[in-house]
């Protein structure tokens, strides 16, 4: 059953795939962190908190605006780019060169990574390949967007 | 022989009696039964974690108790031993826990023991098979492994240079530390494999890069270390690596990229936590560091500025070596460059030192290579 995209069921329907490939999550290691992901449409956006420990998605909510004191960092981005890099993932398996979290939002173009702590940003760089494998696992879900 | 112990035991004749003694009779001491020592009982606080080392953190096995100046032991008893006379004095250069530690110690420990990779096996060295890439291309990228297998060395080197001065008590630290240098081990590694699979060997040692690396190994003290290993030179190296997997040629590339920044960001995390743990704790060390900064920043400075290193970033953020990808790479890598010295002064601000801004000549080249990067039509993110 396709999920849409943006909304808690795609993060949820992630997590599920995270459980179910537990064994290749837990050689990546512990993932302690909790994040943002914000996505904007037409002038609105929509909210989501991603919280991860141990080694898997303990919950995902969907708020009204993100404070940043609560979050180690956000990434932000239009509906267009975080649609174009999931349908990437769709078509790869994974993302490729172009289109992985870092190379989106290194110089803040597409994806931008906002944060209110140095120590919180550099949480997304510590848990990098979680994060990208993460995502990846979009490769696995029929998604559609909203 | 460095060392002689003080007594010749193969020659003691009480000694050798006892020894056999105890072989024909069975009769033992068991004194060691009667250790007068705390007995807990650690669990879990979380089963899926397993059992960390927050976990003991219980009476006189735990860290919180740890006194900022430890004078009980200076020997390699485990902390919360019994302490009998006779212990040698192992002589740690170390022995206050605001020199050496941070908040959280001990999570970025059991975080780098999780996330441990290996260059041999996770890797897909194999995509590699059949990838052309143009020569000026390959010879960057191997231009660039090669400096970072030189920045990598030592990162394994200093780290390590330190293991034997901390005292025991601070086992998180050490544990840590020895993480640490296993982590730079593994990139040296993995940049040593990577310049050797370009197809071009090795390139050029940076004389540039190495008396900024010979900085960092020669620090007076484990904080000053830290700071300038830690903080200025690993944010750097975040920083660039991060810089490094977006320029990635192939997805094999990008693949190591990820992996090393992950082990370099808990490094700089660990470096912010006791960076802050020494300013809240240890006040009159700030201006001990404040000095130790200016000639980091200094050399790092020199050091990031390396032909061998700037030249190969140009190449690879421009593409190639034509007019138009050499002012293509030059906009990139200036990006890069002062997103680096950004990065540096909100992490020092983070840690408890703003007034860094003010005294820094570095943060004066920031200023400077922020308007000329503006006056050139740069735009910066």
């Amino acid at each position: 059953m396709a999920v849409s995209f943006p909304s808690t069921e795609y993060f949820e329907a992630l997590r599920d795939r995270m459980a179910a490939e537990q064994e290749k999550f837990r050689r990546l290691g512990f993932i302690d962190t909790t994040f943002g992901v914000r996505v904007g449409h037409n002038g609105k956006t929509r909210n989501f908190v991603l919280e991860f420990e141990v080694f898997e998605l303990k919950g995902v909510r969907e708020v009204d605006a993100i404070d940043p004191q609560k979050v180690d960092f956000t990434i932000e981005g239009d509906a267009g780019v975080w649609r174009e890099m999931i349908e990437n993932i769709h078509r790869n398996g994974e993302a490729d060169s172009s289109h992985d979290i870092n190379t989106l939002a290194h110089f803040g173009e597409q994806l931008k990574v906002v944060y209110d702590s140095p120590d919180g940003h550099d949480k997304l760089y510590r848990f990098m390949e979680s994060i990208q494998r993460f995502f990846d696992l979009s490769s696995k879900l029929d998604v559609r967007f909203n | 022989m460095a060392y002689l112990a003080t007594r010749n035991f193969l020659e003691d004749k009480d000694f050798v009696d006892k020894w056999l003694y105890t072989m024909r009779t069975g009769e033992l001491d068991l004194s060691w039964m009667d250790a007068k020592t705390e007995k807990i009982k650690p669990h879990e606080a979380n089963p899926r974690r397993g059992l960390t080392y927050r976990d003991l953190d219980l009476g006189s096995y735990g860290f919180t108790g740890v006194p900022e100046k430890v004078r009980g032991n200076r020997s390699y008893a485990p902390r919360g031993a019994e302490l009998p006379e006779g212990l040698p004095d192992a002589q740690p250069w170390v022995s206050r826990k605001s020199e050496v530690w941070a908040f959280n110690t001990e999570s970025y420990y059991e975080e780098a023991v999780s996330r441990q990779w290996n260059v041999t096996t996770d890797i897909p060295w194999e995509r590699l098979d059949g990838v052309e890439m143009p020569e000026t291309i390959g010879k960057a990228l191997s231009q660039l492994m090669t400096f970072l297998t030189e920045v990598e060395m030592i990162a394994t080197d200093t780290p390590a240079l330190w293991l034997p001065r901390i005292n025991p008590e601070f086992v998180e630290v050490k544990a840590f530390i020895a993480s640490q240098a296993m982590d730079e081990a593994r990139h040296t590694e993995a940049f040593r494999k990577r310049a050797l699979t370009t197809g071009w060997g090795l390139m050029k040692a940076s004389p540039m890069n190495e008396m900024a690396l010979k900085h960092l190994r020669d620090a007076d003290s484990f904080s000053e270390m830290s700071v300038a290993l830690h903080l200025v030179a690993e944010g750097n190296v975040l920083t660039l690596f991060r810089f490094s997997e977006y320029l990635s040629p192939t997805d094999v590339d990008k693949r190591i990229f990820r992996l090393v920044m992950q082990d370099e960001a808990r490094h700089v995390g660990y470096g912010m936590q006791h960076f802050k743990y020494v300013l809240e704790n240890f006040p009159e060390k700030r201006e001990v560091v404040h000095a130790h900064l200016d000639e980091a920043e200094n050399i790092s400075f020199a050091g990031a500025a390396a032909t061998e290193l700037t030249e190969s970033f140009i190449i690879l953020a421009g593409g190639g070596l034509k007019k138009e990808n050499i002012e293509e790479g030059i906009k990139v890598t200036t990006r890069f460059n002062l997103k680096q010295m950004e990065e540096h002064f909100e992490r020092l601000e983070k840690c408890g030192m703003p007034e860094r801004k003010e005294r820094s000549k570095l943060y004066q080249m920031f200023e400077m290579g922020k308007a000329a990067a503006e006056a050139a039509g740069i735009k910066l993110s």
